[in-house]
């Protein structure tokens, strides 16, 4: 047996022990892990190491941070109720197209950041008061979301995990958006109908009135949407005219949208949301640093590798479920960490298939990794979002979604070159 | 310009985990909160 | 006082002094390991000579110049692009510590992108410093990272849009100085530096342009030279030199589509002979097993062994491991060739240069032995 194997099963008992034994905090749980490991090695405590794998996330915890604080900012603005209000108004008639053009909604600010975080944490709060008024029960909005939020991160124009599996093979970012799109919308429109038509379609009018608040729209006028909408223009300006404007970057955008939304809707205590806002997001940002460390000493002691080496291991026809299984189960500590770190020996391993749909397969199911505890971070934040406590009950509702999206990305990669054929 | 914002931000963020990290009722709460700041407190005064 | 605001206090104080623990350590990476001048060494420049820009930024670096008595062609090395790469930045070191120009110039910059030595990439699990014996002790290097330290550049966008020809890279990549090229006076960091060498090579007039790196063991462009299409009558002259005596290097043509890339950009930005060569290095690698010092010198590493067996890597991979002597005189190898190569081509771009430690040299005696003693 490796010695890595050691190190490793040490680790994972470890945040076993920790996380259910304990209590702790997953976070608190996975550092500890990462310290046991770091010590079985023979490398000591080694800080440095420790504090250098929290870096791999410095950037995503302040996306994560200022998303929070923009969320609650526009929910205590009376932003989120208005919206929703008029959206139903409108559309009421045909829940089918209603419940798709919401799930094109929630998926927008992943297709333009490549964030599933950021689309769960403004899209989907903008539209799940819209799910749930429509009847459809709180776990399935969640579930919803958070899979709109995935597919919009695979969607074009920007696909961070292909980026990064483009990266370690020297392949543009080029070509992309067909197969891509062909990859996530379908997913997204099947996932929206599967979880929430039969609810929709139930609901009437009347019931649904009810519960409508146009007072904010009248008071406020199109003034209270502004947050929203400078949110929304600044992600999309950035990208389509980067010569004039410069890169701001998501955290920046958010909290210009926040300094907005302290002005244009209901007043709120600003202090006390900011506050809230980082107080929701502590869990998961601990989980974060606490996963970077874990990669860090997984890296370190030669864990990660003895991962990576017996995944490519398995003879072609079992390459493919090796694929299924370990891309998303690794995805479970991040999945841009997944597509990186996975992602690019298994291209490797598929150099004979076409490497553009293939590296959209792999990016496709490297987006399950947000559906993975512990990290989850699309099932998590959804389940914030609408409310679920456990957000466990959210996972489970995206078990079918999540096996279509499996299952469609091994056929894509299996008819790679059978697809390009036509697409290109 | 646009990376003094960017500490400006992670300035923002680190004092409302402070303010969290002493509100917060169990120590291992405070624990969680404290690994956040050291990556934060690193990148404020851009050491790391 | 509160039970809780006394645990906070606690608590605060401990991550201060991890803080300021693991900041020192951080820190010491700033700390230049020497580089002894050389016999041939007739002057060292700052790169900001070329573009004043980069004058007391940490994109500055120092150029090595061994100019001959005799007037002739001129080479650039680039060494330090990616200083997560060892070999290509101790065979600069070796050249400027040892090699002697009669005729024409050599231009070295070891650190080519100076600020990614001093941070590590995280969650790379790399060491920060190796250790090379030489018969007057002990010579250490950093190991540093692929890019730029955040510290220098930051934050990065969510997509690297290279100015040049609009190509989307992964964010992270804004920091890669081999995606810079041709560079921008006015753009980032990174982009500055690259501005500065592309300034410097049309300046200088330099003729070659070799860009020194180290690949993946699973990387296909391994134990390679990649050419710009005007350079591809001298590789391929360099690819037969190296094969004939038993040094497996493949040959490949820089792709068109590829951009930002030395081998691309200075090629078609200025009148020099664009190449880049690429050795085994397992310590960059997405397989290998336990990280450390060792690794990086010697490339034993049994997850390698095991990958190879499965015929997942593009170069052969033994319990021998690819030793760094052996990777940084594959390097020296190539660039004599290279230098021998161009002269032969053009007559007006001969040089002659003498004191390169031959493959079988640098190979059976070690790095060590082509060090100088740090004064």
């Amino acid at each position: 047996m490796y010695f890595e194997l050691i190190i490793f099963l040490v680790m994972v008992a470890v945040f076993m022990i920790g996380c259910f034994k304990f209590k702790l905090p997953v976070g608190i749980a996975m550092v500890l892990a990462a310290i046991s490991g770091s010590l079985v090695s023979g490398n000591g405590i080694s800080v440095r190491h420790l504090i250098e794998g929290s870096f791999g996330y410095i950037d995503t915890i302040l996306v994560i941070a200022t998303a929070m604080i923009f969320m609650k900012v526009v929910e205590a603005s009376g932003a989120l109720h208005a919206l929703s209000s008029v959206i139903i108004n409108r559309f009421h008639k045909r829940p089918a197209i209603l419940l798709i053009f919401l799930m094109l909604v929630v998926m927008f600010p992943g297709m333009i950041t490549g964030s599933s975080t950021a689309a769960v944490l403004t899209a989907g709060s903008l539209v799940a008061p819209v799910f749930l008024m429509l009847g459809i029960p709180a776990v399935n909005t969640a579930a919803i979301i958070a899979v709109g939020g995935m597919m919009g991160m695979i969607a074009p124009p920007v696909n961070v995990p292909v980026m990064i599996i483009g990266s370690g093979i020297d392949m543009p970012y080029v070509g992309f958006g067909l197969p891509l799109l062909l990859m996530s919308v379908p997913i997204a429109i099947f996932t929206v109908l599967f979880l929430g038509h039969k609810y929709a379609h139930k609901t009437s009018y009347a019931e649904l009135k009810e519960n409508l608040d146009f007072d904010l729209d009248k008071k406020y006028g199109l003034l209270v949407y502004l947050p929203l909408f400078v949110v929304l223009s600044l992600m999309l300006l950035t990208k389509i005219l980067p010569q004039y404007i410069p890169n701001l970057g998501l955290p920046l955008i958010f909290l210009l949208g926040s300094l907005i939304g302290i002005f244009t809707g209901e007043r709120f205590n600003i202090f006390k949301k900011v506050k809230e806002a980082i107080s929701d997001a502590l869990p998961v940002l601990g989980i974060l640093v606490g996963v970077g460390m874990f990669i860090q000493i997984m890296t370190l002691t030669g864990v990660r590798g003895l991962i990576v080496v017996n995944s490519i291991s398995l003879p072609m026809a079992l390459l493919y479920i090796g694929i299924a299984i370990t891309i998303p189960l690794f995805g479970a500590i991040s999945s841009y960490g997944s597509a990186s770190v996975l992602g690019v020996p298994f291209i490797l391993a598929l150099l004979s298939q076409d490497q553009i749909i293939t590296a959209g397969a792999l990016s496709l199911i490297a987006s399950l990794g947000d559906l993975m505890p512990p990290t989850a971070l699309a099932g998590l934040f959804a389940a914030q979002v609408v409310g679920v406590d456990n957000y466990v009950q959210v996972l489970k509702k995206t078990a079918v979604p999540a096996i279509v999206i499996n299952v469609a990305g091994i056929i894509f990669i299996i008819f790679a070159n059978q697809l390009a054929g036509i697409l290109f | 310009m646009i990376t003094w914002i960017y500490r400006l931000i992670v300035l923002l963020v680190s004092i409302f985990v402070v303010v969290n990290l002493v509100s917060k009722e169990k120590i291992k709460d405070q624990a969680n909160a404290v690994i956040v700041l050291i990556p934060l407190l690193l990148r404020l005064l851009m050491i790391k | 006082m509160k039970r809780k605001h006394i645990s906070a206090i606690i608590i605060l104080i401990g991550a201060l002094i991890v803080t300021f623990y693991s900041g020192r350590m951080f820190l010491s990476m700033y700390q230049e390991e020497p580089i002894v001048t050389g016999p041939g060494v007739s002057s060292v420049v700052k790169l900001s000579t070329y573009f004043p820009g980069l004058e007391g930024s940490y994109g500055d670096t120092d150029v090595y110049i061994m100019k001959g008595r005799e007037p002739g062609g001129s080479t650039l090395v680039l060494g330090g692009t990616h200083p997560n790469e060892p070999a290509a930045y101790i065979a600069s070191v070796v050249l400027i510590e040892n090699v002697v120009v009669k005729k024409g110039t050599l231009y070295v910059i070891p650190r080519s992108n100076r600020s990614a030595f001093t941070h590590n990439d995280p969650q790379e699990g790399a060491p920060q410093r190796f250790y090379i014996e030489t018969p007057f002790g002990e010579r250490w290097f950093r190991f540093g990272s692929r890019a730029t330290n955040p510290v220098h550049q930051w934050p990065d966008p969510d997509v690297y849009i290279h100015a040049a020809s609009g190509q989307q890279l992964s964010g992270s990549e804004t920091r890669n100085l081999n995606r810079g090229y041709p560079g921008r006076a006015d753009g980032t960091f990174t982009e500055q530096v690259c501005y500065a060498i592309r300034n410097m090579i049309n300046t200088e007039g330099i003729d070659l342009s070799i860009d020194l790196h180290e690949a993946s063991p699973e990387y296909p462009v391994i134990n390679a030279i990649v050419a710009h299409e005007r350079a591809m009558p001298i590789a391929a002259d360099v690819a037969i030199t190296m094969q004939s005596n038993e040094v497996n290097i493949g040959l490949e043509p820089s792709p068109v589509n590829l951009r930002g890339l030395t081998h691309r950009e200075l090629g078609d930005s200025t009148e020099t002979f664009a190449v880049l060569m690429e050795s085994a290095n397992a310590s960059q690698g997405r397989l290998r097993g336990r990280t450390d010092e060792a690794l990086v010198l010697s490339g034993v590493d049994p997850m390698y062994e095991k990958a190879a067996d499965l015929g997942r890597l593009f170069v052969p991979y033994d319990e021998n491991g690819h030793p760094l002597e052996v990777r940084v005189a594959r390097h020296l190898f190539g660039i004599e060739s290279f230098i021998i190569s161009m002269s032969s081509y053009d007559g007006n771009k001969a040089m002659i240069v003498s004191e390169i430690p031959s493959y079988q040299n640098m190979v059976s005696r070690g790095v060590g032995a082509y060090l100088l003693p740090v004064e």
